[in-house]
């Protein structure tokens, strides 16, 4: 059991390899068991949960608050939608390399005017940027094919996969588990580069910097180029979320990102828990089932699903969500543990010194 | 002259300057809000957007488009009052993110529900002014019809009566003197929690009236119509430093001049670029916004 102790007091870099490990397999056996949709759904989720962890960066880390998002995930999506579009055979792990770059790119341009820029500018400015991204799509047509976007090649599912399956839905059954695994894959890899970075020195940089920036540069810290950095980190994150998502959804359109999904993207945050790992992955979790949830809240107030009333709760639901969540319990579900874990602690004690009288 | 008024250059003018106004009363009342709690209310445009809606659809129950408008505007200002009260006050002296995030929540809230009630569809309102452009003597058209007329002298209305509030009444040396020092005029007998919620009051009342205007116009009602107002009030209210309410006119008239001349030389989907074009010079040239005085920030 020393082992477990070191693991959970001292958070090593093997340790975090492990977590991250136990809980990606974990996630990939959960896909052997999911019907086809559920699966699709995760893998739509598995992306959020890579474009949360950098907003949770941002946000719950270097202090700068974003609402643009969805515009990095849209600039990621695009390059991924381009670059396949002229290169047909590049590895898929290429074009997200690629992905990343190009959002980071752009989380530096923005980053540029806006590292000089405090809370309520900053949220608006990157709400602009992300407001910009729309008509950009939609203008250069040649480019970005317009309103009717662009489309990816189906991913293709290894043959040894194939043979993993049997029965007439087969193919069916591999494609959507294949894809919904690769995309847990790449989220697990996040996950572990994001869970290096919150402890990394930069990313001790980075709290020090929103919590006293008198004091930080004091202590030798470049604001602006911290600053930049977590604008970049962050919009490398989302750009790989958007071209994952696009990936698994083999289309990319002016509409896939609009600005309600930087609400979402908030809301999940929030819900999760600003600045924490968990948090980012209970929001992705959130995300993919949503749908279901949303059906599920429908039928116990009986709304009618195909009302217009109903096809618009999910944005009344999350809308309600990330007020009541910041109002009341700002920590989101990823705070609620430590208070708990500390009680539980407290009880242990008291225990031990109970019998030791 | 009338070949003058008529001139492709004057056309982008006009409509320029008629949609400037829109954006100018919308930076407007984000600046009366700043002022008066520190706090960016994204949900402004939406509150607005929802007002109308409940207002302006009076008018297919036979009510005559005036008392509409009026409706509007008082159901817009009472929104303002309850967010200030519900879902700001409790959030003073917390993180400034936060009453941000809160607000966003809100603006979700209210375009879903709007797009729940009323549907999604672009409703069109009947004003009592003309769209149709005046001609010139010749038959050529000037960008001019009655309607926008109407609009910019609303517009102008309501800005010179926001002046004259904060200049010469009572009421307005009060809600100057609880966002300049809070402290202070709360020791002289000023009511600094209710001056709040009366800046809110007023500024979704402005808010309110511009989205009025946009909703007769040829623009139309619907649940995310107010969306690209806001983004484009809220880069005229930085540019002109979020606390200046002249910074913010200049900076609508402005935006709405340069995305007017994008529409017409460049192309048609690139207008909404036009103010994030002037934000960005303008954060280059002065980030503390151009019309603000400098302040030191204690440490």
């Amino acid at each position: 059991m020393g082992w477990l102790q070191s693991f959970r007091s001292q958070q090593t870099t093997r340790s975090r390899i492990i977590c991250v490990l136990a809980l990606t397999i974990l996630a990939l056996a959960i896909t052997f068991f999911l019907p086809p949709v559920a699966d699709s759904q995760l893998a739509g989720g598995a992306a959020i949960t890579i474009v949360i962890l950098g907003l949770s960066w941002l946000i719950g880390w270097s202090g700068q608050i974003s609402l643009g998002n969805s515009g990095f995930m849209a600039v990621g999506a695009y390059t991924a939608g381009i670059w396949a579009h002229h290169h047909n055979s590049t590895p898929l792990i290429f074009t997200f390399v690629f992905a990343m770059i190009m959002g980071a790119i752009s989380g530096l341009i923005i980053a540029i005017p806006s590292t000089r820029l405090r809370g309520p500018y900053l949220a608006g400015m990157t709400l602009a940027f992300s407001a910009a991204i729309t008509p950009l799509a939609q203008n250069f047509t040649s480019i970005t094919g317009g309103e009717g976007g662009l489309f990816f090649n189906e991913l293709t599912t290894p043959s040894w996969f194939l043979h993993l399956f049997s029965g007439p839905d087969a193919t069916i059954n591999a494609n959507a588990q294949w894809t919904a695994d690769l995309a847990v894959v790449v989220a697990g890899v996040m996950f572990f580069v994001m869970a290096n970075l919150f402890h990394s020195r930069t990313g001790r940089a980075m709290r020090l910097v929103r919590d006293n920036d008198v004091a930080a540069e004091l202590m030798g810290i470049n604001l602006p180029l911290t600053r930049s950095l977590a604008f970049m980190i962050a919009a490398a994150f989302a750009g790989l979320g958007g071209a994952l998502y696009s990936v698994i959804n083999a289309t990319v359109t002016p509409s896939t990102f609009p600005l309600t999904l930087s609400i979402t993207l908030l809301t999940l945050m929030v819900l999760g828990g600003i600045g924490t790992l968990s948090g980012a992955v209970i929001g992705g979790i959130i995300y993919s089932f949503s749908a279901n949830l949303v059906q599920h809240i429908n039928s116990l107030t009986g709304v009618n699903p195909a009302s217009n009333l109903g096809a618009n709760m999910q944005g009344i639901i999350f809308g309600a969500l990330l007020i009541l969540t910041m109002m009341f319990a700002p920590t989101g579900i990823a705070g609620v543990w430590p208070p708990l874990k500390r009680l539980v602690r407290r009880r242990r004690r008291l225990v031990t010194t109970n019998s030791v009288h | 002259m009338s070949d003058f008024l008529a001139s492709p250059f004057m056309h982008n003018i006009f409509s320029g300057l008629a949609q400037g106004v829109l954006y100018s009363l919308l930076a407007l009342s984000l600046v009366i809000i700043w002022q008066s709690t520190h706090v960016l209310n994204f949900a402004q445009g939406a509150m607005a957007m929802f007002a109308t809606y409940i207002g302006m659809t009076q008018i297919d129950r036979g009510v005559p488009y005036w008392w509409c408008v009026i409706i509007s505007v008082v159901v817009g200002m009472a929104f303002g009052g309850l967010a200030e009260r519900v879902l700001i006050r409790p959030l003073y002296g917390k993180p400034e993110i936060n009453p941000i995030v809160v607000m966003v929540g809100f603006l979700g809230v209210i375009e879903a529900l709007a797009a729940g009630i009323w549907t999604s569809t672009t409703r069109n309102i009947a004003s009592p002014f003309s769209q149709i452009y005046f001609h010139a003597t010749n038959g050529q058209v000037i960008l001019l019809s009655p309607f926008v007329i109407f609009q910019v002298i609303l517009a102008v209305a309501i800005m010179l009566g926001i002046a004259a509030l904060f200049r010469f009444t009572k009421l307005g040396l009060q809600l100057r003197a609880s966002a300049l020092a809070p402290e202070v005029a709360r020791l002289l007998g000023v009511r600094v929690g209710r001056m709040l919620t009366i800046g809110w009051i007023l500024a979704s009342g402005v808010g309110a009236v511009a989205a009025v205007i946009i909703a007769s116009g040829t623009f139309g009602l619907f649940p995310t119509n107010m969306d690209g107002l806001f983004v484009a009030g809220f880069i005229a209210a930085a540019v002109g430093g979020l606390e200046s309410p002249i910074g913010a006119i200049t900076g609508g008239l402005l935006i709405g001049l340069a995305e007017q001349f994008i529409l017409s030389y460049w192309s048609a989907t690139l207008a909404p670029l036009g103010g994030i074009i002037i934000l960005v010079i303008a954060l280059m040239i002065r980030p503390q916004g151009i019309f603000t005085k400098t302040v030191g920030r204690r440490v």
